[in-house]
């Protein structure tokens, strides 16, 4: 029966109130463990044809009269257009349109480096490109603000500022016998998804529109498009096959999108924006940067007594204020708990979500502060950590619905141990040393989501949804659970996806909920067909419905007999089974988190600052696994993009002008092959009961939260050096190492 | 724009006038016109102009890194500044003679900031962010120069043959003053041909980067032994391939706030470099 | 200008401007959209292609120079219908992702293994090394090229 229930959405750690109409879930969990299909390893079903280069992204999309936009950026971080002369760039050549900052979203007040002024439509991206540089614009150029101290002391500020308090670090002070005071900072990063953001606009009449676009979100991009051009939403047809990575940057349709749909009305034809590399890195989102300063008190025997933090994300001109502080709040068992976090309106970009937004950066400061503690007490770090395991969120008091934190631990140990034996293996130039990091994130995803199987006459299922597969390999998951539930093998499984008018609502790719929130819809559904194939065949072959079961392809009589499926289907000829099933809701009164340990192996070369990260061990609880294949896949790439964000990746702007240095691949440097440690990964598999009919949460963010701050730690582990600023590159960590070398009391750690 | 590709040295020579540009590999060229930092009438490929392949000690201009970076005859230094120069497919195009004129990476001269080297009044960098930047001749440009290979040369003595003279590498290159900016002494229309790269006793070249592989240098060591002496050489350090007495050298550098660090690594790769080429 | 080359052993003829990218003819007018545009700078290697039997990044190489050369494609690296042995190793150990640094690693890695039938770790790290990827860790594409280089 449908429910009509009040509900908190979660998404990247944002919560909001809204009402969901929910189908009941009543399907029991299937047992732990590999079954047929599911939690088995699979590789993806269209791996063939992106092997071949066969596969068509939005990138590679031509519509006949297509034109190619480029934008008009802003060269300066703040500034205002006196005057705009686009006579040259109409007039140059295969120009068909331009747009002048008085259409919406471009501007005549850019307020950051990068913001979009005028655009022009041409017959080929050269002859846009060029167009654009023709455009003479007198600019008055504005003071901008660009360090985030100030602006909060101007009170220039994203959202209100988010102060929580459990209990009271005052008293949480004075019950102190150590208390660890420090800062941290991270770095501005870049998504850099591999593919640019970029879209198609194509009108059908002046009511009708198609946007191709690479996205996370296909219904999304449609209720924003819709509302911006005053369209009913089924008016407004969105198409994402093949996607190029997103990250959490392509969340939304962006302005671009909306510069290709305002230049297709102008010309009557489609038109594709696509961002270069360059304008990828000015205005496609980012990871703000932050500054930490954290205070942690404890007794002596480990047990906090307090955590206090202050944290300032410099937010740019607009986004939303990621909860840096979440961490702090919500992974350790702690009374008394007070953060405060600041979002600064900056004139710089916008952040965007990226990967575990703002726990990412929290999680360095809080696990760094953790075993600055643990020296302090000499205590083992990662005792200390379980002397502080929390049994349920203190936030609320909630139990959460599931929690293998401690079995994580467990299973880190043995790498943990290897310390003494890494710590050997120095000599007088590359100290080595082992670090640990928790993680806490979200990940329990969230109803609606619905999917429909449809099974036709040579027995063969699709699944068809309106979820998008951004290079994870969702809808390999999708297939193989619609294959368990129906017993067939995988590979009589299609996967029909990426199309908001050939499919149901699907949830958003972002906040690592695509498996936990499409998952169950797609299993109800194809139970929802497997139902009424039993029915069918039980009136055929004369049985209960009881003693038949869907395997292998087959009908199967417990009381002996069995029958391919395409003999039941078969009989149908044209027609068709059709499934229906939709997202149960999440378990009322209960927190649904991901938790996880890492552990990294490092050597520094204490003469250059060289830091090798040597072997990362990933050991993660999110719940069921579906397809291990997949899901290490996820983790390593998680870890690596991690290890840029520790080590070799910052946006670097102009301390005076705020102008973006480093726009380019040369300039901002993501690690490459050659940079890539030992990864280890190993997932601890154990459905959770009280979330949906497959008890499993999502793993694209867990595996990059624990990194940074494991590796921080094997670092002090190595040398003694504390590294509280992010990237480690080669200055800083000299400058950690001197800092080090004037500090003679400290602790003799290392060979 | 044209372009024009002659089978000969004369033929070249007769295209290369006012507005054209000479390209090799171009992996190089390719990226500075596509961002119009150079522009031309004329692109004059040359690579069936100029000389390619190695015989004995000398080195045609148009050999490109990945076919130096496994011969056996080289040496070492310049087959590791080779091997550490870029990725494989750079290697594959890039040519030696177009590595010696690689531009600097500075993200302001990239970025076409109105910089003293784009013909402005003030270098960018001095005020803003130069971690990448040099630390030796660092005004009134405090760009540095990239290539590895050009300081592996200049530390194992090289000579450039051009299509007009012969000299060796140190005089290819010029600090920029401020009626002339040009980081070389190469003429207009001037062709690197060959290079003389004698065979030292011994050699190497170490590089300290930002990842493992497939970055500029921050710092870039070449040392080289010979009969008359050891000698030094510095990537990334100056706006030019930069020749070092000995370390003690170092203590001339004038490092800007952000980037003294270099000289603590340089520092540590001159003892290594040093340690590799001892007798 | 016109200009002839062979494309996957098939004779091609594109009209191109003096500036054209070979990147930019193979995927816009020679319909082979395989290789990928990603930043026109040499520095991510997704338009890797071989061109006489050397990896170079399309992007950069003028269509005007490759007149009269080879060229070989991803699109280019499967026999018929069936997956190349490099192609089939990355989809069965789960080393493509979002895919789209795919192709590009599809042709360094069968240059690669043409060169080296049995490389090392070291090898595989510095012949792929001008072919970056955001999704996949790496990890997998290691797994790939050994099995690859066992096929």
């Amino acid at each position: 029966m449908a429910r009509l229930i009040r509900t908190e959405k979660e998404v990247e750690g944002r919560y909001t109130e809204q009402w969901i109409v929910v189908d009941e879930d009543v399907l029991e969990q299937w047992p732990a463990g590999p079954l047929e299909t599911v939690g088995r390893p699979v590789p993806r079903a269209d791996g063939g044809q992106r092997a071949r280069g066969e596969a068509r992204y939005t990138a590679d999309i031509k519509l006949p009269g297509m034109l190619h936009a480029a934008i008009l950026r802003s060269p300066h971080a703040k500034a205002r257009v006196r005057r705009i002369d686009t006579g040259r760039a109409r007039r140059a050549p295969g120009v068909r349109a331009v747009l002048g900052p008085e259409t919406g979203p471009l501007t005549d007040e850019p307020p950051y480096e990068g913001a979009p002024v005028a655009a022009v439509a041409a017959e080929t991206s050269e002859q846009a490109r060029t167009a654009v540089s023709l455009i003479e614009v007198e600019w008055e150029r504005l003071e901008p603000l660009l360090d985030p101290e100030e602006a909060v002391r101007r009170n220039e500020l994203i959202d209100e500022p988010n102060r929580e308090e459990r209990g009271e670090v005052e008293r949480g002070l004075a019950e102190s016998d150590a208390v660890v005071e420090a800062e941290y900072r991270t770095q501005t990063v870049l998504h850099n998804s591999m593919e640019t953001h970029q879209a198609i606009c194509e009108w059908d009449g002046d009511d009708r529109l198609t946007v191709y676009i690479s996205t996370q979100f296909i219904w999304g991009v449609r209720e924003e498009v819709a509302k911006r051009f005053g369209l009913p939403e089924d008016h407004v047809r969105v198409v994402c096959r093949f996607m190029g990575g997103g990250f959490g940057s392509k969340n939304g349709p962006g302005d671009y999108t909306y510069v290709a749909a305002e230049l297709a009305r102008a010309t009557g034809r489609p038109v594709k924006c696509a961002l270069t590399r360059r304008e990828e890195n000015l205005d496609s989102g980012n990871r703000n940067s932050t500054i930490q300063r954290l205070r942690v008190g404890a007794r002596s025997d480990g047990t906090l007594t307090f955590l206090d933090g202050e944290f300032v994300n410099a937010t740019g001109w607009d986004g939303w204020l990621a909860s840096t502080g979440g961490p702090m709040r919500l992974l350790y068992a702690c009374e008394n708990v007070r953060t405060v976090e600041y979002g600064a309106k900056l004139n710089t970009p916008p952040m965007a979500a990226f990967r575990a937004p703002g726990f990412v950066e929290g999680t360095f400061g809080l696990e760094c502060l953790l075993d600055e503690l643990a020296a302090k007490l000499e205590i083992d770090p990662l005792e200390l950590r379980r002397r502080n395991h929390s049994t349920h969120d203190a936030v609320d008091e909630r139990p959460f619905s599931s929690k293998q934190l401690l079995e994580c631990y467990r299973r880190a140990e043995p790498h943990w141990e290897r310390r003494d034996e890494v710590r050997a293996r120095s000599d007088a130039t590359w100290k080595r040393g082992v670090g640990l990091a928790s993680q806490v994130w979200y990940g329990g995803g969230g109803p609606p989501s619905y999917a429909w199987v449809r099974i036709g006459g040579d027995g063969r299922a699709a699944v068809i949804t309106g979820m998008q597969d951004i290079g994870t390999g969702s809808a390999t998951a999708m297939a193989q659970i619609a294959a368990e539930e129906l017993g067939l093998p995988v590979d009589r499984i299609e996967v029909a996806l990426g199309d908001s008018a050939r499919g149901p609502y699907a949830t958003i790719s972002a906040g690592s909920s695509t498996i936990p929130s499409m998952g169950p819809a797609v299993r109800a559904a194809a139970a929802d067909a497997a139902r009424q194939l039993i029915e069918i065949a039980a009136q055929r072959y004369d049985r209960e419905e009881r003693v038949l079961s869907l395997k292998n392809g087959q009908i199967v009589s417990s009381d002996g007999g069995s029958w391919p499926l395409e003999e039941i289907t078969g009989l149908l000829e044209s027609g068709q089974i059709l499934g229906k099933g939709s997202r149960g809701p999440n378990p009322t009164g209960m927190r649904v988190l991901t938790f996880g340990v890492q552990v990294a192996e490092v050597a520094v070369d204490v003469e250059t600052g060289e830091v090798v990260v040597e072997k990362i061990v990933a050991i993660h609880d999110v719940g069921r696994v579906i397809n291990p294949l997949g899901a290490s896949s996820q983790v390593e790439g998680g870890i690596i993009q991690g290890l840029g964000h520790t080590l070799s990746e910052e946006r670097l702007l102009d301390p005076s002008t705020g102008g973006n240095l480093t726009q380019t691949l040369d300039a901002y440097k993501i690690p490459t092959i050659a940079d890539v440690p030992e990864i280890v990964t190993d997932l601890v598999d154990v459905p959770d009961e009280h979330l949906t009919n497959l008890g499993s949460k999502g793993l694209g963010e867990p595996p990059i939260i624990p990194t940074a701050a494991a590796i921080a730690n094997a670092i002090r582990d190595a040398t003694g050096a504390d590294v509280r600023s992010l990237p480690i590159t080669r200055e800083e960590m000299l400058r950690a190492l001197r800092e080090a070398s004037r500090q003679p009391a400290r602790e003799e750690v290392g060979a | 724009m044209d372009i024009l590709r002659p089978d000969s040295l004369e033929a070249a020579r007769a295209a290369l006038k006012n507005g054209s540009v000479a390209l090799a590999g171009g992996t190089e060229l390719v990226p500075l016109l596509r961002d119009r930092i150079v522009e031309a009438d004329t692109i004059v490929e040359i690579r069936h102009a100029v000389p390619r392949g190695i015989q004995g000690t000398r080195i045609g201009a148009g050999t490109t890194l990945g076919e130096l970076e496994v011969d056996p005859q080289i040496p070492d230094a310049l087959r590791e500044a080779c091997r550490l120069a870029a990725s494989p497919q750079l290697r594959a195009m890039g040519t030696i003679g177009g590595n010696l004129l690689q531009a600097t990476r500075c993200w302001y001269w990239r970025l076409k900031y109105p910089c003293w080297l784009h013909g402005g009044g003030r270098c960018f960098a001095h005020e803003g962010l130069h971690r990448e930047h040099a630390v030796f001749a660092n005004a009134p440009c405090a760009s540095a120069h990239p290539s590895d290979v050009a300081a592996a040369l200049l530390a194992l003595g090289a000579t450039v043959r051009t299509d007009r003279r012969e000299l060796p590498i140190a005089e290819l290159y010029r600090l920029p003053t401020g009626d002339d900016r040009r980081m070389t002494g190469l003429e207009p229309g001037e062709l690197i041909l060959e290079l003389e790269v004698p065979m030292p006793a011994a050699s190497t070249y170490l590089k300290a980067m930002d990842r493992k592989r497939f970055a500029f240098a921050l710092v870039g060591v070449a040392a080289a032994r010979s009969p008359e002496g050891t000698r030094l050489a510095l990537a990334g350090m100056a706006p030019i391939p930069w020749l070092l007495e000995d370390e003690s050298a170092l203590d001339e550098a004038t490092p800007l706030p952000g980037n003294a660090y270099k000289l603590e690594i340089a520092r540590a790769l001159i003892r290594r470099a040093l340690v590799a080429v001892a007798p | 200008m016109k200009i002839e080359l062979s494309v996957n052993g098939e004779r091609k003829e594109a009209d191109v401007w003096p500036g054209e990218s070979l990147l930019f003819t193979l995927r816009e007018k020679l319909g082979l959209p395989g290789s990928k545009n990603a930043c026109e700078q040499g520095e991510c290697g997704s338009c890797s292609v071989l061109l006489d039997e050397k990896l170079v990044c399309s992007c950069l190489v003028l269509t005007a120079q490759a007149q009269g050369h080879e060229i070989v494609t991803v699109e280019g690296i499967a026999e018929d219908d069936r997956l190349h042995r490099v192609q089939e190793a990355f989809v069965q150990t789960g080393a493509v992702q979002c895919g789209f640094c795919t192709p590009g690693l599809i042709v360094a890695t069968v240059d690669l293994l043409a060169h080296r039938p049995e490389p090392s770790d070291d090898e595989i790290r510095e012949a792929l090394s001008g072919n970056l990827c955001r999704c996949t860790g790496y990890q997998k594409i290691f797994d790939a090229v050994r099995l690859a280089a066992r096929a």
